[in-house]
């Protein structure tokens, strides 16, 4: 019963999410055991992860481990929760990774995830777990791209209080041409959205703005990267660092920027659930997700950040706490992602966020005694 | 000494054995405690989120509406990360938002403002669940509401497990001291007994003086007891020794006698003086063979080891045989011996021989003493055996001192002090008291044996 009703809850609430997925990449990845070794197991890990993402890393684990057959299938987010609920997708994840924070926070919360008992979880840093169950694994921040000709002509763009100025100066000139995510269509815009506005009563400032420029509102990063691209936008707002970071590195007329008066981190979440086939090869798994060394693939191999403390270098969190300190703000691991799931406080904060949004466009007309009304 | 038997132990056990039951009370006491200490610290947190909760709770589109608070959430989690459910359901039990459908509970209607805790398995969780009751507090709407958050109990635990071992090591602590200073106490309170015990090993056998010891009241009570049977022991020695010189005396004397006889006959040369000193001798020899058997009879009564099997005995019977055994030696010195039997049978425990010899004793005596016509009576209720002479009698003062070996009432006579004595110690083996009286006619004696024993 409470199965079906969290499903019937979840494709409710998941209705609005649009996925952040990179179109055209290949929905799954195998890795053979080699035929020389007798005995082996099989790994299904179900992640919402691009491939050319994830790639590296499960190359490495596979190196390690060859006698372990994996699979990799990289749904949506909303697709990754579904099939988990529904568990009716013939075999059954041993691996669950999402970037859906809420969503996984929510399965763990529930009891869906085993607690893992490694001494790498152990030692997990306690602001990236949830209890021994629920591991962030990535260090992804949020972040700003803009056309190199807007800063120009503008200036340079580097924190959300210069943003909010520049979208207030040049609301002519800039009208159409921001971009960012639609918080009804795309749960990752909703997450920030509920984040940034638990953090400053001055984001609805920056939403009134984005919403005096007209800004568009799209569903996923690559569409924003892709109208970035074409010249169509110069400010993307609220972009996911690790596809924005692979993207301007082809594109050199956008500059990536990493607000400096606070930014959003955004985990990747990975649990064992306790209905996982293979919990042992598994476990092995995450011993390596959770080692140094598989964070070193990630940090240096792949465009997502490493969580491990012991890494230093570019693309870890420690490198980034040097440069930004406390601006950094990772989406905490808590019960209060429950409340982003809440349906009322769903509609509640969508509701503002567009009444917000459209506050420049009535306030043109002389101001109205409904403004005040809801 | 085996451990049952050992007064040490068994006041050991005695008194560890409730002091474990103590303690083990006190550490479910101790426990239940903890949980309801660690329950109340945080039920505070199931309050202080179903609150926040609850003042989110507002009207809004003819229906509930709730801006959920993550830090109302937050609070739940604790250090323990406990798993967090909430839910908000409208006056018609109606599930409005939450992540959860949580349970309701039986609540007593009333007090409308009051939290309501439960223990409550979901979805195979152990939660503590916290339900409060309130109302819109609107202009105009009233609606009533119930805001359900729960936890899990991981934090309750582990805090109720560390009060708990706090209270293990105080509990063992004080458990351990009350039996150190039992042990110590009881070993205390015993040692006057082992000193009566060295002080009874430790004396010369052959004494019977009193314990002069220094002792707790109820062990005094021992000690006088075992001075009464000192008392008595030492009374009975001096009987026995009394007896034992009595005798040697009584044999002494006849044997001087003998010997005095034999050498005065030896000086003569008339055989005929021979034999008239070798009758003497053979009557005193006689006489003293009979005092030897009456000193065995008289030692065999009083060794209380040796006593042998009552069977019930007609008292008829044995008037009877014995006044057939006496008839002789009376009909030769002319004097009449009568029985008078009762009509029916009268049976008491004893033994025949020993009551034929004590009827035998009374009646040699009587004869002795002069009587000229003795009356042996059975008389059935209380069975008794009487032995009535018209002899001279014996003074009331005296007849108790008679009852003693070798004591006679006059120095005169051949009788060996022996009979009454034996009759005595006859009676008390049977359970029978025997009394002396005057005679029913006359200046006579007579000797009852009364048996109570049977009937008492």
């Amino acid at each position: 019963m409470t199965l079906r009703f969290l499903c019937a809850l979840g494709i409710a609430l998941g209705l609005g999410f649009a996925m952040t997925r990179v179109s055209g990449a290949a929905d799954m990845l195998h890795y053979p055991t080699q035929s020389a070794i007798a005995e082996s197991s099989q790994l299904d890990i179900v992640g919402a992860l691009d491939t050319p993402l994830i790639a590296p890393v499960l190359e490495d684990f596979h190196r390690l481990n060859p006698d372990i057959s994996l699979n990799y299938h990289n749904l949506t987010t909303l697709e990754v929760y579904r099939t988990f609920m529904s568990g009716s997708d013939g075999s059954r994840a041993d691996v669950v990774m999402s970037s859906a924070m809420p969503w996984q926070y929510q399965l763990a919360n529930n009891g869906y995830a085993q607690p893992l008992g490694l001494d790498n979880a152990e030692q997990w840093p306690t602001w990236a777990r949830w209890r021994q169950e629920l591991f962030g694994i990535t260090f992804e921040p949020v972040v700003i791209v803009y056309h190199k000709d807007l800063a120009e002509r503008y200036g340079a763009i580097g924190s959300h209080a210069e943003l909010v100025t520049l979208l207030e100066r040049e609301r002519e000139a800039l009208t159409g041409r921001v971009v960012t995510y639609d918080p009804a269509r795309s749960g990752a815009g909703y997450t920030y959205a509920v984040e940034e506005a638990r953090l400053s009563p001055r984001y609805w400032e920056l939403v009134a703005a984005l919403g005096g420029v007209e800004a568009d509102l799209v569903g996923t990063t690559q569409e924003m990267l892709d109208g970035l691209a074409v010249g169509r936008y110069l400010i993307g707002y609220n972009l996911l660092g690790s596809y924005a970071q692979g993207f301007v590195a082809k594109h050199p007329e956008l500059e990536i920027v990493i607000p400096s008066d606070y930014a959003l981190v955004m985990q990747r979440l990975a649990f064992l659930p306790r209905s996982a086939d293979n919990p042992e090869a598994a476990r092995r798994f995450f011993d390596y997700l959770l080692s140094e060394h598989g964070q070193r693939i990630i940090s240096e191999q792949t465009p997502l950040g490493a969580v491990h403390p012991a890494l230093k270098g570019p693309g870890s969190a420690s490198a980034l706490r040097e440069r930004l300190g406390e601006a950094l703000r990772p989406i905490r691991l808590g019960p209060g992602l429950l409340a982003t799931l809440d349906k009322l406080k769903r509609e509640a904060l969508l509701a503002r966020w567009h009444r917000e949004f459209r506050r420049p466009a009535t306030a043109t007309n002389p101001p109205t005694p409904e403004e005040t009304a809801p | 000494m085996s451990a049952q038997d050992s007064l040490y132990r068994r006041l050991l056990a005695w008194l560890l054995l409730p002091l474990l039951g103590l303690g083990a009370l006190m550490l479910i006491q101790a426990y239940l405690g903890a949980r309801d200490t660690a329950d109340r610290a945080f039920d505070r947190l199931l309050e202080a989120s179903s609150l926040a909760i609850a003042e989110q709770v507002k009207w809004q589109d003819e229906q509930l509406w709730l801006d959920l608070s993550p830090a109302a959430l937050e609070m739940l989690a604790t250090d323990a990360e406990e798993r967090v459910f909430y839910a908000l359901y409208n006056a018609r039990g109606e599930f409005i938002t939450g992540n959860a459908n949580l349970p309701g509970l039986a609540m007593a209607n009333g007090d409308e403002q009051a939290l309501h805790y439960g223990n409550v398995t979901w979805n195979d969780q152990h939660l503590r669940l916290g339900i409060r009751e309130t109302r819109l507090e609107g202009w105009s709407q009233r609606e009533r509401f119930e805001v359900r958050v729960a936890h899990t109990r991981e934090g309750r635990e582990s805090l109720t497990l560390a009060l708990f071992q706090g209270s293990l090591v105080r509990i063992a602590i004080m458990a351990l001291l009350a039996a150190c200073i039992l042990v110590l106490t009881i070993r205390l309170a015993l040692s006057p007994l082992t000193r009566l015990r060295r002080a009874i090993r430790e004396r010369d056998p052959r004494t019977l003086a009193p314990l002069a010891l220094n002792l707790p009241r109820e062990l005094a009570e021992l000690r006088e007891t075992l001075n009464d049977l000192l008392a008595r022991m030492r009374r009975v020695r001096a009987n026995q020794e009394r007896f034992i010189g009595d005798a040697s005396h009584q044999l002494r004397t006849p044997l001087a006698g003998l010997s005095a006889r034999a050498e005065l006959a030896l000086r003569q040369d008339d055989p005929a003086l021979w034999r008239e000193a070798l009758q003497a001798m053979q009557a005193t020899s006689a006489s003293t063979a009979r005092l030897a058997v009456q000193l065995l009879s008289m030692t065999r009564l009083n060794n209380p080891e040796a006593s042998p099997e009552l069977t019930p005995q007609d008292l008829n019977q044995v008037a009877r045989t014995a006044t057939l055994g006496a008839l002789g030696a009376c009909h030769r010195e002319g004097i009449d011996l009568g029985v008078e039997t009762s009509e029916e049978a009268i049976l008491v425990p004893g033994v025949g021989w020993q009551l034929e010899e004590c009827l035998a004793n009374l009646i040699d005596n009587a004869r002795r003493y002069g009587a000229s016509q003795i009356t042996v009576r059975v008389l059935a209720n209380p069975p008794t055996l009487e032995v009535e002479d018209n002899g001279p009698g014996i003074p009331a003062d005296l007849r108790l001192m008679v009852l003693r070996p070798f004591f006679r009432g006059q120095d005169s006579g051949e009788g060996s002090g022996l009979g009454l004595a034996i009759v005595d110690s006859i009676a008390r083996a049977h359970h029978a008291r025997l009394t002396l009286h005057e005679a029913r006619q006359g200046s006579g004696l007579r000797v009852a044996i009364r048996f109570m024993g049977d009937r008492s």
